[in-house]
């Protein structure tokens, strides 16, 4: 496993998000448009295997079950769909989800036994959608109180249950998305005990405001770190009752995972993914994980300059214009790539850039390694 | 969708409006007269301290409880001015150290009032306030001008 990032460049566009199946043999994107595009890894690359193509609007999120390899989509035309692969053609065959919601959907999620996936959106609810053998279809039900706004991000509790939201009111909150014949009663947790369904575990929010982008359970489940617009990541656990809030000096992060409980990953305008860890007792920032990129791979030769120059219509060389970080643009999403969720060792970046970039998470604990008690 | 003539939503009973969104982030609004004795008392206090030659304490001072919420303005333009007051009273070349010995909070509160204090030249010296405005994004960083950006407690 090589230590610097593996940067995949599609050239299609900007990649509005983006999904790996279970074996991360096969990847699916969408390019901010309507259609999501499959990729089959063939050597050092990717090639394009088939086009999951039924939404009249952009697609907003993509989500792959690692398990029974069924895909879920949701877009800006109020619906979602979920693809299953057929067996016989290797199609992939679309069923739509009735939502029931009258504004753009925004992100989707699978929770973690894949029987069930919740999908926010502007409609200031989220829908938790189940399949119901009966009648042979997907149902969504609805968490709407105490939602004011447009719900922006989701992640779902390892013990299939608990819904974590963050939200454009400002607040990010924890529900319970129990659904009666699928779900059995969940085991005691940190985030309460007797929780039917819209239950509200906890409503928090940042210091300063701002849109909570980002929201993500530690493997554990027991803190949940969310990041807002107001450039601070939050780690909550309610079983000591500690709320940290942590101010950070760089532009806001959309994006946040946690490689183990004690690393989370955020990554967001500042086109980089930033460390932050748990020492001691205080959550602080580590590090930038982008060392800048070296000036080789920018092409330093004078003929790249004026070719450089060319295409950007300059009239004199000017360094301040190239972001020396691996991805161009913001990083829109942030996924786990390779190892268990409580210990991740890759995670995968997308952005505006249209680079998809595949990060290895070992070489940077070693190099902070030193830095640990 | 220009063609559309109806503002859907406005029209929407359960909007999320302006009052109910300061209510969250600002809370219980305190009495006016309250509000206002507290930033008279502050104003007096910062003077004596800068008096006595005590700037890192007179800056402190002035930056604690602003008086966040909208019915305040009388107050917000007391308050800024006793922290230009401070600001003005402050060398150059002592800005650096002075703002690293800032809690996170007061950066964010002194990177609101640069704010406010630049949005009236013809009162304040913009050129002494961009000088404290590059020291304090060396040390707070563009995530302190982010939060001044969406912050809803105003100064």
């Amino acid at each position: 496993m090589s230590d610097s990032p593996i940067v995949n460049e599609f050239n299609q566009g900007p990649i509005s998000c983006h999904a790996f199946n279970g074996d991360r043999t096969e990847l699916a994107v969408c390019f901010n448009t309507n259609v999501v595009s499959i990729f089959r890894k063939s050597g050092a690359g990717w090639t394009q295997t088939s086009t999951l193509a039924e939404h009249d609007k952009p697609v907003t999120s993509v989500d792959w079950a690692p398990k029974s390899n069924r895909i879920v989509t949701c877009s800006q035309d109020r619906n979602a769909y979920v693809w299953t692969l057929d067996g016989a053609s290797h199609q992939w065959k679309p069923t739509l989800v009735l939502l029931r919601i009258n504004r753009a959907a925004t992100f989707v999620r699978w929770s973690p036994e894949e029987d069930k996936f919740a999908v926010a959106s502007g409609s200031r609810c989220i829908s938790v959608c189940y399949f119901e053998e009966d009648n042979d279809w997907w149902v969504g039900k609805h968490i709407k109180k105490p939602i004011r706004s447009t719900v922006l991000s989701l992640d779902w509790h390892p013990n299939n249950v608990l819904l974590a939201a963050g939200c454009a009111d400002m607040k990010a909150r924890v529900f319970s998305a129990f659904i009666k014949g699928i779900d059995k009663k969940p085991a005691p947790s940190p985030w309460g005990e007797k929780l039917p369904f819209n239950t509200v575990c906890g409503e928090f929010s940042n210091g300063a405001g701002g849109w909570i982008h980002g929201v993500a359970f530690s493997p554990s489940g027991e803190s949940l770190a969310f990041t807002g617009h107001d450039s601070t990541i939050t780690v909550v656990s309610p079983g000591t009752g500690d709320i940290q809030s942590i101010r950070a000096p760089y532009l806001p992060y959309l994006s946040v995972i946690w490689l183990n409980e004690n690393q989370i990953v955020a990554a967001g305008h500042d086109c980089a993914p930033h460390l932050f860890e748990l020492k001691g007792q205080q959550w602080a920032f580590s590090a930038s994980l982008d060392a800048a990129v070296k000036k080789a791979d920018v092409g330093f030769t004078a003929r790249d300059t004026f070719r450089r120059m060319d295409s950007r219509a300059q009239s004199a060389t000017s360094t301040d214009t190239e972001v020396h970080t691996h991805h161009q643009n913001t990083i829109n999403s942030i996924r786990p790539f390779s190892g268990t969720p409580g210990h991740v060792e890759q995670f995968s970046t997308s952005g505006i850039d249209g680079k998809l970039i595949i990060w290895n998470a070992n070489s940077i604990s070693r190099g902070l390694g030193n830095l640990h008690l | 969708m220009a063609f559309r003539k109806i503002d859907i939503d406005a029209l929407e009973e359960d909007a999320f409006g302006e009052d109910e969104i300061d209510f969250q982030e600002i809370g219980e609004l305190r009495p006016l007269a309250d509000v206002e004795a507290q930033v008279n008392s502050r104003a007096q206090e910062v003077r004596s301290l800068l008096q006595r030659g005590n700037t890192s304490g007179a800056l402190s001072t002035s930056l604690q409880n602003p008086p966040y919420g909208a019915p305040f303005h009388a107050a917000k333009a007391r308050n800024t001015q006793t922290v230009m007051e401070v600001l003005n009273s402050i060398k150059v070349a002592d800005v650096p150290q002075l703002v690293k010995s800032l809690s996170p909070e007061e950066q964010d509160v002194l990177m609101k009032y640069l704010y406010a204090g630049m949005a009236a030249p013809e009162q304040n010296n913009s050129g002494h306030l961009l000088a404290w405005h590059e020291k304090l994004t060396e040390v707070a960083g563009q995530g302190c001008i982010v939060r001044v950006i969406t912050d809803r407690r105003t100064v």
